[in-house]
């Protein structure tokens, strides 16, 4: 029917200027040279009404079914590890609370630490930082730039991660500097009305992830590449735990090892001979060198942790990034102390589900534990300034 | 704020209420000015300023144009338009662009020059309302067009957000005359107007950004040689998903003002069934080319001054087409290339001026068209010409080294869904959509519409920023 600000579909022999050429609607392309007349739009003669409502009732069932298929599977709602997120614990740091405790590193100090543990212990809690497979050496440059950052640096040591300078989540400094008044906005909507109620609404479970995943032959020449899967779940500041289903459910666990295993073959990109590996590896420590003093010129102090990892990934980092070639050079360089968990009893005999993260009972276990060594510390390295 | 976002479904929500209450339509209109105005300043607020100076400018050069009688003083009005509309865009999008080029250009002549930091953030959709600002004074100089009534009106049609960042480019006597009068949809416009924005929105979140991104970024970004398949995967990808995005962004905009009872221009006409370079400009970026038409190409002579003259203009202004794209080389080969396709096509047309290709014919030329847009597609999505080159090279099986590079989902998605657009293209190349959904079953369209919309909310879109913002 034609509407209001419509007239139906026009042919227009003057617009023909060649053969192949048929217009059904005129655009500005058929006028040259002339004031473009108010557009014409066409309202399809439909029950509109009834397709709307029909429409609407068929979508609802389709996302009601996708909701119920997740939590099916095991998913519970959970805060997004986005960008948004972790840019508003970042912008904690400028909003007062500079002086406080930040986590940066990996994601074994992401999936390890339990941050209502180490509240009760000292009182405080500190601000999670860690990112999912990336070194946190350009998250220490920014702080290191950052005056407002005055408080304690605690960084987690993964081997594969920091002295390759691996980067799955380079977006978020980026995201951090670039970030419109509308994505904050966008980021709080999210987080306010989607995430806690919407077990469906998580990158893992969105419709590329899942055709990808789907089980399409391998072409020759290619070798596999499979993406990580879901393994934790966040709260509202970052708080994270492995995900239940990685506990309890043996065949999904042993999916997360086999993918962790397609990397253990071969040693990680660019260092497949001892002096491009150890190049690789100077690289990062003297990226951390320059940040760390510049942190240490305002008072911040500087604390390295290597959490456990087991199984066949422990053998994997020993193997391609054994201790007195990364962990051992990277204290000796920075002039930090660390705690390596093989240098303590109580941080040792952890279960690891997939080899890499603890689950959510012994992360508490295991913050319980290191937290006061971190204390004890940075109570030292009070100690040695004040001398 | 981009249409695929959360902000923007609040935001539209609101200005749909406050469009249907029951103020004056003078209010109405300050409300939607006011609503764009934010629209905008949700990416940057510092720079409505420029969208101000823009306005005020040409509305007092369009004002100074009606009043003065001499020539000279009406040239002059319409040069201090150009000026202060093109300046503005050539300090913020070619600035750092012609520093570098001056800088190379001094290093050839032995001269060290080192050009002050030119570190300006491009303000999103300034080649847009630019092109539609200047269409206001221009029209006015060239008397097509009388000067918007009052301020208010014209600020709108300048600002009005559907169309501010992104066209399509409107024309003020396309938009200008809808301020008049009151105007609200009625609820088949906004039914179908939601249709509309639940197409585009599939376009972009589901088939371009989920589906055909990831595989043209894994070449075209990525270190590895690629070969014939992933070349040629990649940048069939590429095709689909600068169509669907930019296609899904003019869909949503057209939708999104129809909702507020507000008509605009189509922007894409199935063009990937275009037959030969001058149908397929008809049928792309309508609104662009159009412009450059009537702004760019006539006046530098169009064909009314001989061949060589036609093919000066033709080149010219593909050239500079191939600029606002965007600063850089690359961005003009592309519109070279385009140049070039429309000057031989323009020779083979006289040189065969009584041929009349058969169906059979008409199908191959419109896949040797699409074809040879792909060609150029690939200087439009490479960095740099070196992975240009090795894009062309691998298309053509000149990579020795070449590995693989894409998985096989990537070319089954990418061939299903970019096979199925050029198909619907050749379908639909003669037709509306709207004719099209008129002559389907209620409950088909009822359905397809609700797996749209649940693909869109299962995609779980990121919020990506259209291609053409950065233009």
């Amino acid at each position: 029917m034609p509407s209001s600000i419509s007239s139906s579909n026009q042919a227009g022999s003057e617009a023909a200027l060649d053969s192949a050429f048929v217009p059904v609607r005129l655009t500005a392309s058929d006028r040259p040279g002339v004031a473009q007349p108010v557009p014409v739009r066409d309202i399809p003669a439909q029950p509109w009404g009834a397709i709307l409502v029909g429409a609407f009732v068929l979508c609802a069932m389709l996302i009601g079914g996708w909701e119920l298929y997740w939590r099916a599977f095991g998913v519970t709602p959970s805060y997004r590890n986005s960008d948004g997120q972790w840019v508003m614990q970042r912008r904690r740091i400028d909003a007062g609370e500079g002086s406080k405790t930040v986590l940066i590193g990996a994601s074994r100090t992401l999936f390890d630490t339990s941050l209502p543990v180490w509240e009760r212990i000292t009182g405080q809690r500190p601000i999670q930082l860690c990112l999912e497979g990336t070194s946190p050496i350009p998250i220490l440059q920014n702080l290191a730039d950052d005056p407002n950052f005055t408080g304690r640096l605690v960084i987690d040591v993964s081997p594969d991660i920091i002295f390759t300078g691996f980067k799955y989540r380079a977006s978020v400094l980026p995201y951090l500097r670039n970030q419109t008044p509308s994505q904050r906005i966008g980021d709080w909507l999210s987080m306010t009305f989607l995430e806690p109620y919407v077990a469906f609404y998580d990158p893992d479970f969105a419709l590329a992830t899942v055709v990808r995943r789907q089980d399409f032959p391998l072409r020759p020449g290619m070798h596999a590449n499979t993406m990580v899967r879901k393994l934790a779940t966040h709260d509202y500041d970052r708080n994270t735990r492995m995900w239940k289903k990685v506990v309890d459910d043996p065949e999904y666990r042993a999916l997360a090892r086999s993918i962790w295993a397609e990397d253990f073959g071969e040693p990680p990109p660019n260092m497949d001979t001892p002096e491009k590996s150890q190049k690789v590896i100077d690289g990062e420590i003297d990226k951390a060198v320059a940040a760390i003093d510049k942190l240490r010129a305002r008072g911040v102090r500087v604390l390295f942790v290597r959490p456990p990892s087991d199984g066949e990934y422990y053998a994997y980092e020993q193997k391609y990034l054994p201790r007195p070639k990364t962990w051992d050079l990277l204290l000796e360089r920075t002039h930090a102390p660390g705690i390596h968990f093989e240098d303590y009893p109580e941080l040792q005999g952890y279960v690891l589900p997939e080899w890499s993260h603890m689950s959510p009972p012994e992360a508490e276990r295991y913050t319980a534990a290191i937290v006061p060594l971190f204390e004890r510390e940075f109570a030292r390295m009070e100690q040695t300034e004040r001398r | 704020m981009v249409f695929n976002s959360l902000t923007f479904v609040v935001f539209f929500a609101c200005v749909l209420a406050l469009h249907a209450m029951p103020f004056s339509w003078t209010t109405k209109k300050i409300n939607l000015l006011v609503a764009s105005y934010l629209f905008y300043a949700a990416w940057n607020p510092p720079f409505v300023a420029l969208l101000w100076i823009s306005t005020v400018v040409d509305w007092y050069a369009a004002q100074g144009l009606v009043k003065s009688e001499r020539q000279s003083a009406r040239r002059a009005w319409m040069i201090l338009s150009v000026v202060v509309n093109l300046g503005m865009l050539a300090y913020f999008k070619y600035g750092k662009f012609a520093l570098e080029n001056f800088q190379a250009i001094a290093a050839t002549f032995g001269i060290d020059y080192q050009p002050p930091g030119f570190d300006i953030v491009l303000p999103v959709g300034i080649s847009f309302y630019t092109f539609a600002t200047l269409s206001y004074t221009l029209d006015v100089y060239l008397r097509r067009a009388a000067p918007a009534r009052n301020f208010l009106d014209y600020a709108l049609f300048v600002t009005f957000f559907p169309h501010l960042v992104a066209g399509p480019i409107m024309r003020p006597t396309e938009l200008v005359p809808q301020f008049a009068e009151p105007r609200r949809a009625s609820k088949d416009q906004l039914r179908f107007g939601l249709a509309l924005v639940t197409l585009g929105l599939f376009q972009k979140v589901v088939l371009a950004d989920s589906f055909l991104a990831r595989p043209a970024e894994m070449v075209y970004d990525g270190q590895k040689i690629p070969g014939v398949v992933d070349s040629w995967i990649a940048t069939l990808a590429f095709s689909g998903q600068i169509f669907c995005d930019f296609a899904g962004y003019s869909t949503t905009a057209i939708g999104v003002a129809m909702c507020l009872g507000f008509a605009m221009p189509d922007n894409f006409r199935f063009p990937y069934a275009a037959v030969g370079f001058s149908d397929f400009w008809r049928r792309w970026h309508i609104t662009l080319s159009s412009w450059l038409r009537d702004y760019l190409y006539i006046p530098l002579g169009g064909n009314r001054h001989g061949e060589a003259r036609t093919y000066l203009a033709l080149m010219t202004t593909m050239l500079l087409g191939g600029l606002w794209h965007g600063a850089s080389w690359a961005f003009v080969v592309w519109g070279g290339l385009h140049g070039l396709y429309l000057s031989v096509e323009r020779a083979l047309k006289h040189r065969f001026a009584g041929y009349r290709p058969g169906p059979l014919a008409i199908i191959g030329f419109g896949l040797l068209t699409y074809a040879l847009i792909n060609i150029t597609w690939v200087f439009f999505r490479a960095k740099t010409f070196g992975k240009a080159w090795t894009v062309l090279s691998g298309m053509f099986g000149f990579n020795d080294k070449a590995e693989p590079i894409l998985p096989t989902v990537h070319l089954v998605a990418v061939v299903a869904i970019v096979g199925g657009i050029v198909i619907a293209h050749w379908l639909m190349r003669a037709r509306t959509l709207e004719s099209a959904i008129a002559r389907t079953p209620a409950p088909v369209v009822s359905i397809v519409w609700a797996v749209m919309a649940f693909a869109i909310v299962i995609a779980q879109g990121a919020g990506n920023a259209f291609i053409y913002f950065q233009f």
